[in-house]
């Protein structure tokens, strides 16, 4: 368990505040924030390396925050993994083992054991200078792991590996989490993470949590303009809601108009005034001829560029702005989309969300 | 026009190489000029000069004494420089970095009027029965003085360019702050630690002018070869000159074996 407290810290110029959140046993959560929002800064103060100004740590029900980092029980994967250049892998993984009350022949045992699981046992003896990205990322997870801590922070632990590296890695560490139980706190940059892998997720932005819940949440409700630009609500436009009809519904919504300048959507709407509004490029629906259908926003574009996304693409479309449509790779396939064709783009009222 | 650029940059270089070939004449050609002065039997001579080999000894004794000294007091220091943001932290840096700019004759009648035995710092030693001004103690003092700085500015770099995350990961993987330096900052620091330590114990052999003030006796070789040199003449100084440029010729080659290979 992990519970942090008012947290209050200097993070490089300016401070994080108010940081109070709670991960349960066993539980996998994320801190989601852009490059230089604190997130290391955040995970620093927590294993009891940068000092806190104000607030608690608390963990597995002990406060800590008087404690020394070595006395916390905890393991950190870095971004950029520092392995210790001067070990060989296995010493490298074996590092944590030292202070233990592990039988030299144990603490061999638990190295090699970890090594097959991840994958690196034909490494062992070798230096960790010339091993590649995603080899360096399991032999510090590894490494991480190897005292068994009952707590794991990760750093943007695929932040430096390709791709198709990093669908690997995310498949093993959801699976070595649920095998070991490790309560784990990750701090990201990248969305996908928080989906695939989070069972709570918290928005970090300008020093202070911005939202937190089920990636789902964050994700389909973000709660401002700021989140959502950040967790690729991926539409999101800044202007003016006016009012059309009369509010129905519980919460009451009134159909209106949201007019960013010479766009204008049909939305359903809370209150009026200035708003964004954030459109999920999955709930925008393409098509190259009109088409007739209860979407009340239709606009015509062009296509800019096709960005294949896993078994999604996304489409960016100029509509006299940028939008992005994110359909199946089938569907882009059926549709023979390629720069430069026109179409058009259609979505509900409700697909529009204000915030 | 692409001729008359190719001209100019050949003439560039040229002119660069011109330069830089009359520099590293300026520099080879007097130290060859003494090593080839010295004849071999002035050389054997000088191996069986007991006063030049006592001095030499003198000389090595104390030149390790500072740096051994200057490595006890300016590595803690050099660490902290690079890690922790202290009030006053760049202060100390250039107090630090004082003596590099002090003329050495200088630094030497500071050190005399503040170690002397009527001075309270030199006074109270000499109560506790250390004499320094004109003893090997005040040798020690003023190479101290003249090469800490490289010490202090050699170790600080070498700390700096360690990650101090990689303590982070060791201290959470159980080891205490002083293990973690033992068993990583200091063996990742350790070839830069060393060849600062042999550049300050070269610029303590090659220490003269504050030496001079300090204590003039017991002579270490700089002080014997400008004694000869004033007293006997040229031919007296080359034979202990040549000595000692073979010994420092022998630490340069150490610190550049040291110094870890520059990036290609």
């Amino acid at each position: 368990m992990i519970r942090v407290e008012g947290l209050r810290l200097r993070a490089g110029t300016f401070e994080l505040r108010d940081i109070s959140f709670e991960v349960a046993a066993g539980g996998y959560a994320l801190i989601l924030g852009p490059t230089g929002s604190g997130k290391t800064t955040l995970l620093e103060a927590i294993a009891g390396h940068a000092p806190l100004l104000e607030g608690r740590v608390t963990l597995r029900d002990q406060d800590v925050t008087q404690w020394a980092p070595e006395r916390r029980g905890l393991g950190i994967v870095y971004q950029q993994y520092h392995l210790f250049p001067h070990l060989t892998v296995r010493a490298n993984l074996g590092y944590g083992l030292q202070q233990s009350a592990l039988s030299l022949d144990e603490r061999r045992a638990r190295v090699e054991d970890l090594a097959n699981r991840l994958g690196i046992a034909g490494l062992l003896d070798r230096g960790v200078a010339r091993l590649s990205g995603g080899e360096q990322q399991r032999v510090a997870l590894g490494r991480a792991l190897a005292p068994r801590p009952s707590i794991l922070l990760l750093d943007e632990p695929f932040a430096a590996v390709d791709p198709a590296t990093r669908r690997g890695l995310r498949r093993e560490l959801r699976a070595l989490h649920e095998q070991e139980g490790i309560t784990t706190l990750q701090v990201t940059h990248d969305f996908d993470d928080a989906l695939r892998l989070g069972d709570w997720v918290a928005v970090l932005s300008e020093g202070r949590i911005a939202q937190a819940g089920t990636p789902e949440e964050v994700f389909r409700y973000p709660n401002s303009a700021g989140v959502a630009y950040f967790v690729g609500a991926g539409n999101v436009f800044a202007g003016n809601v006016r009012r059309t009809g009369p509010a129905a519904g519980e919460p009451a919504r009134f159909p209106a108009q949201f007019q960013s300048d010479n766009l204008v959507l049909d939305v359903l709407a809370e209150r009026e005034g200035p708003a964004h509004a954030v459109i999920r490029p999955e709930d925008i629906f393409l098509s190259r001829e009109a088409h007739p259908s209860s979407a009340r926003n239709r606009l015509v574009g062009r296509v800019v560029r096709l960005e294949r996304l896993g078994p999604s693409v996304q489409v960016h479309l100029d509509i006299g702005r940028p939008l992005i449509a994110a359909i199946t790779t089938a569907s882009a396939e059926g549709m023979a989309l390629k720069p430069g064709d026109r179409i058009e783009a259609s979505f509900k009222a409700m697909a529009v969300r204000l915030v | 026009m692409s001729r008359s650029r190719r001209f100019s940059a050949l003439s560039t270089r040229l002119l660069v190489a011109g330069l830089g070939a009359v520099l590293v004449l300026f520099i080879l050609g007097p130290l060859l000029r003494l090593l080839f002065l010295a004849s071999p039997q002035s050389l054997a001579e000088a191996l069986r000069d007991r006063e030049l080999s006592q001095s030499i000894a003198l000389t090595v004794f104390t030149a390790t004494a500072a740096t051994l000294l200057g490595a006890v007091l300016g590595i803690p220091l050099a660490y902290a420089l690079a890690r922790s943001a202290f009030p006053g932290r760049r202060l100390v840096q250039s107090l630090v970095d004082l003596p590099v700019v002090i003329p050495h004759p200088v630094a030497g009648i500071a050190l005399l009027l503040f170690l002397g035995r009527r001075s309270p710092v030199g006074g109270a030693l000499a109560q506790l029965g250390l004499d320094i001004v004109s003893h090997v103690p005040g040798i020690v003092a003023a190479m101290l003085f003249v090469s800490v700085p490289l010490i202090v500015s050699g170790a600080r770099e070498a700390f700096a360019s360690i990650d101090p995350r990689l303590e982070r990961v060791a201290r959470t993987l159980g080891d205490t702050g002083w293990q973690a330096f033992r068993r990583i900052t200091l063996p990742l620091a350790g070839r830069s630690l060393l060849a600062a330590g042999m550049l300050a114990w070269a610029r303590s052999v090659s220490e003269f002018g504050s030496i001079v003030i300090v204590t003039y006796n017991p002579k270490v070789a700089s002080v014997l070869i400008y004694d000869r040199f004033t007293a006997f003449g040229l031919p007296a100084a080359v034979p202990a000159a040549v000595i000692l440029l073979l010994l420092a010729l022998v630490v340069f080659l150490v610190i550049r074996w040291l110094q870890p290979a520059e990036p290609s």
